[in-house]
C-alpha cells in the first residue's frame, strides 16, 4: 500500500513536470546513447560509410522534420513553462531547436566525411555532437541561473573532447586544452555573476537592495532576477554581477575582450567541429543573450548599453582588422566570424531600445543568424571536400588558386557562401546587414551604424582576396615547377554533403530575393 | 576572539577565487592552471554556501552539487587532453603550446 501511494506520489510528480514539453531533446540525447551503443555492438566493416554514422543522420534529419511539422502544423505553439518554471517554451525557443537541429545535421554530414578521410572512431563523434545540441536547445529555453548553468556545461563538456577530436595531430589537442582553460575560466566568471546575484537577492536588506516580493522563494528564477534588478538599478553587487555573466557569455559569441581564443581553436580544431562552433555555440551565445536582456537585465539597460556599445565597436572593428592579416582561412574566418558577432551586438542594443522580448531587432538577429548558418555550412562543407593527405587544419588561401577552372561547381557554390556572408546584393546576407541597419537606424544608435559600416567596407578586403585566389591565378606558373597536386580530386562519398552544398546555396540565393514573413520588418 | 561572521567566508571565498584567477593568468605549468580552475570554483562553491546558510535558503547549496559535478568532469577532460599533448609534445608548459600560430 506504501508503495502505492508513493508510485502516485511520483506519477503526479512526473506530471506536473510535463516531460513532454522537451521531447526533442530527449528523444536526442536517446539516440545518441543509441549511436554509442550501435556503434560499440553494431558490425565493424572498414565501408564508406559506417552504420553508427548513417543512424546519427537519420536520426537528426527525422528529429528536425518531425520537429518542424510539430511546431509549425499540429501543435500550435504557444508560451509555457514547464519543470516548475526551470524552462520557458515558446515560439522562440522552437525556433532556436530548429536552427540546432539543423546545424548538428549538417555537421554530422560533414563529420562523416571528415571521419572516413581520417580513420577516426565514428560513434563518439556524433554522440558528443547530438549531446552538444540536446543541451544547446536546453540552453535557449532556460528560465532559470541552476538549468542555464547546467545546460551551458553540457555544452561546452560536449565541445572541449571535439574540439580536440583528432588526436593525432598536436594541433587539435592544443586547440582543444586552449578552449578548454578559456572556456572553464570563462564559465567561473559566469558563476560569480550568478553567485553575486543570489547573494544579494536571498538577503536583499543586507546589501542595501529592497526586496520585491517574498511569496517567490526560488531566487535564481529569471523572473525574480528581473524584479531586483528592476528596483534596484544602482545596487553596485548586481551590477557587477550582471557584468560578469555578460562576460561569461562574451566569451561563447567570441566578443571583444574576450575573442582571443577564437582564432586559435577554430584553426586547430576538426573542420566540421569549427562549423559547429562557429554556428551552434556562437547562435547560443545570441539566443540566451537576447532572453537575458529583454529578461531578466531589461532593469540595468541603460547601464548596459554604453558597455554594449562599447563591445559591440571594438569587436567589430577587432575581428574585421584581424581578419585582414590571415593567411589561414580557417582564422580568417573566425575572426571574420568575430565580426559578425559585433553587428549582431548592435541588434542586441536595439532590442534593448525596443520594448518587449519579442521585437523586430529581436528577429532581425534570428533571421541574420540564420543566414549566418547557410552561408557557414555552404563554406565549411565545401573546404571539408578538399581532401589533406594529413591534417586538414592547414588551409591556406594559395589551396584554393584556380578553383572555378578546376571544379566551376563547386567553386560557384563557394562563392555564393562568401558573397552571403560578406554581404553582396543579390544573396541573403545583404538583406541580413540591410535589415540590422534598418532597426540599428530606428533604434538611433548612429556610432554603432559608423563602426558596422567601416566594418562592412574592411571585410569586402579580405573576402575579395579569398574570391580572387579561387577566381584567378595571382602568381604566374612556370613549366618547371613542381605541378601542385589537386585537392579536389577524391570526391568520392559526397552524395549528403553535395545536397546539402547545393541546397544552402539555393537558399542563400532565394533569401537574397524573397524573405518570406521576415521581410516585413521592413 | 570575535566570531567569525558570514562575510568572513565571503572574504575567504573571494580571495580564493582571486587567487585561482591570477593563478590561471600567470602559471606557466598546465597542471597547476587546472588545479587553479577548481580553486576558482570551491571559492564560488564556499560562497554559495554562506549566502545559502546566511539567508536560509536551500537554492545556493543545491547549485554546489552541480558546480561540484561540473568541476569534476571539466578537470576529467582536460586531464586527458593533457596526457594526450605530453604523450606528443613532452611538455606540461604553457610556452610549450605553440603548434598553432598565426
Amino acid at each position: 500500500m506504501e508503495v502505492m501511494t508513493n508510485m502516485d506520489a511520483f506519477q503526479v510528480f512526473a506530471e506536473d513536470n510535463m516531460w513532454r514539453q522537451i521531447w526533442p531533446e530527449l528523444s536526442l540525447v536517446l539516440g545518441a546513447v543509441l549511436v554509442l551503443l550501435v556503434d560499440l555492438f553494431g558490425p565493424k566493416q572498414q565501408k564508406k560509410s559506417s552504420l553508427s554514422g548513417s543512424l546519427a543522420v537519420l536520426i537528426q534529419a527525422f528529429l528536425l522534420v518531425y520537429h518542424l511539422l510539430d511546431y509549425l502544423l499540429l501543435n500550435h505553439t504557444f508560451e509555457r513553462s514547464s519543470f516548475s518554471g526551470m524552462l520557458c517554451h515558446g515560439f522562440q525557443g522552437d525556433i532556436a531547436r530548429t536552427f540546432f537541429l539543423l546545424a548538428s545535421l549538417c555537421v554530422s554530414i560533414m563529420g562523416n566525411r571528415y571521419l572516413f578521410l581520417n580513420r577516426s572512431r565514428v560513434g563518439e563523434f556524433h554522440h558528443l555532437t547530438m549531446v552538444a545540441t540536446a543541451g544547446l536547445m536546453l540552453l535557449c529555453q532556460s528560465n532559470n541561473f541552476i538549468v542555464l548553468f547546467v545546460a551551458l556545461e553540457t555544452v561546452a563538456l560536449a565541445f572541449y573532447p571535439l574540439v580536440a577530436y583528432n588526436t593525432n595531430s598536436e594541433k587539435s589537442l592544443e586547440a582543444g586544452l586552449k578552449y578548454l582553460i578559456f572556456g572553464a575560466l570563462s564559465s567561473a566568471l559566469l558563476l560569480l555573476g550568478i553567485v553575486f546575484l543570489y547573494g544579494v537577492g536571498s538577503n536583499p536588506e543586507a546589501w542595501g537592495a529592497s526586496a520585491t516580493y517574498d511569496n517567490s522563494r526560488d531566487y535564481l528564477s529569471f523572473e525574480y532576477v528581473g524584479d531586483l534588478l528592476f528596483n534596484n538599478p544602482d545596487n553596485l553587487f548586481l551590477r557587477g554581477g550582471v557584468v560578469l555573466i555578460l562576460s561569461g557569455l562574451a566569451f561563447k559569441i567570441g566578443a571583444a575582450p574576450f575573442q582571443i581564443w577564437v582564432a586559435d581553436v577554430y584553426h586547430g580544431s576538426p573542420t566540421p567541429i569549427t562549423a559547429f562552433l562557429a554556428v551552434s555555440s556562437k547562435a547560443a551565445g545570441f539566443f540566451l543573450l537576447l532572453t537575458l536582456v529583454n529578461g531578466p537585465f531589461f532593469g540595468v539597460s541603460d547601464f548596459l548599453l554604453p558597455l554594449i556599445g562599447v563591445v559591440a565597436t571594438f569587436t567589430i572593428l577587432f575581428g574585421n582588422l584581424a581578419a585582414c592579416t590571415q593567411q589561414n582561412i580557417k582564422r580568417m574566418l573566425g575572426l571574420s566570424g568575430v565580426a559578425h558577432a559585433g553587428y549582431l551586438l548592435v541588434a542586441v542594443m536595439a532590442s534593448m531600445h525596443f520594448a518587449g522580448d519579442s521585437d523586430r531587432a529581436v528577429w532581425v538577429v534570428y533571421f541574420y543568424l540564420f543566414i549566418y548558418l547557410f552561408a557557414s555550412i555552404l563554406i565549411f562543407a565545401v573546404m571539408s571536400l578538399a581532401h589533406f593527405e594529413n591534417t586538414d587544419e592547414d588551409q591556406q588561401f594559395e589551396h584554393y588558386q584556380g578553383l572555378l577552372k578546376k571544379h566551376p561547381w563547386i567553386a560557384l557554390s563557394l562563392l555564393v557562401g562568401i558573397a552571403s556572408l560578406a554581404g553582396i546584393p543579390p544573396f541573403g546576407g545583404f538583406i541580413a546587414k540591410l535589415m540590422l541597419f534598418n532597426v540599428a537606424f530606428e533604434a538611433k544608435l548612429h556610432w554603432s551604424m559608423v563602426s558596422m559600416v567601416l566594418g562592412v567596407v574592411i571585410s569586402i578586403y579580405y573576402y575579395f582576396g579569398w574570391i580572387r585566389e579561387i577566381c584567378f591565378q595571382p602568381k604566374p606558373k612556370f613549366d618547371d615547377e613542381e605541378k601542385d597536386q589537386d585537392l579536389w580530386l577524391r570526391l568520392d562519398q559526397i552524395g549528403l554533403i553535395k545536397f546539402t552544398i547545393i541546397c544552402f546555396a539555393v537558399v542563400s540565393f532565394v533569401l537574397g530575393i524573397w524573405q518570406g514573413p521576415f521581410g516585413d520588418a521592413f | 576572539m570575535e566570531n567569525v561572521t558570514p562575510s568572513h567566508y565571503i572574504v575567504l571565498s573571494l580571495c580564493l577565487f582571486s587567487i585561482g584567477f591570477l593563478g590561471v593568468l600567470l602559471r606557466r605549468n598546465l597542471l597547476l592552471m587546472l588545479m587553479s580552475l577548481e580553486l576558482m570554483l570551491n571559492g564560488i562553491n564556499l560562497a554559495l554556501v554562506t549566502f545559502s546558510r546566511s539567508s536560509l535558503n536551500l537554492d545556493g547549496s543545491i547549485f554546489v552539487f552541480f558546480i561540484m559535478t561540473v568541476a569534476a568532469a571539466e578537470v576529467a577532460v582536460g586531464l586527458a587532453i593533457l596526457v594526450a599533448l605530453f604523450k606528443k609534445r613532452r611538455s606540461v608548459f604553457s610556452e610549450d603550446m605553440n603548434v598553432i600560430t598565426n
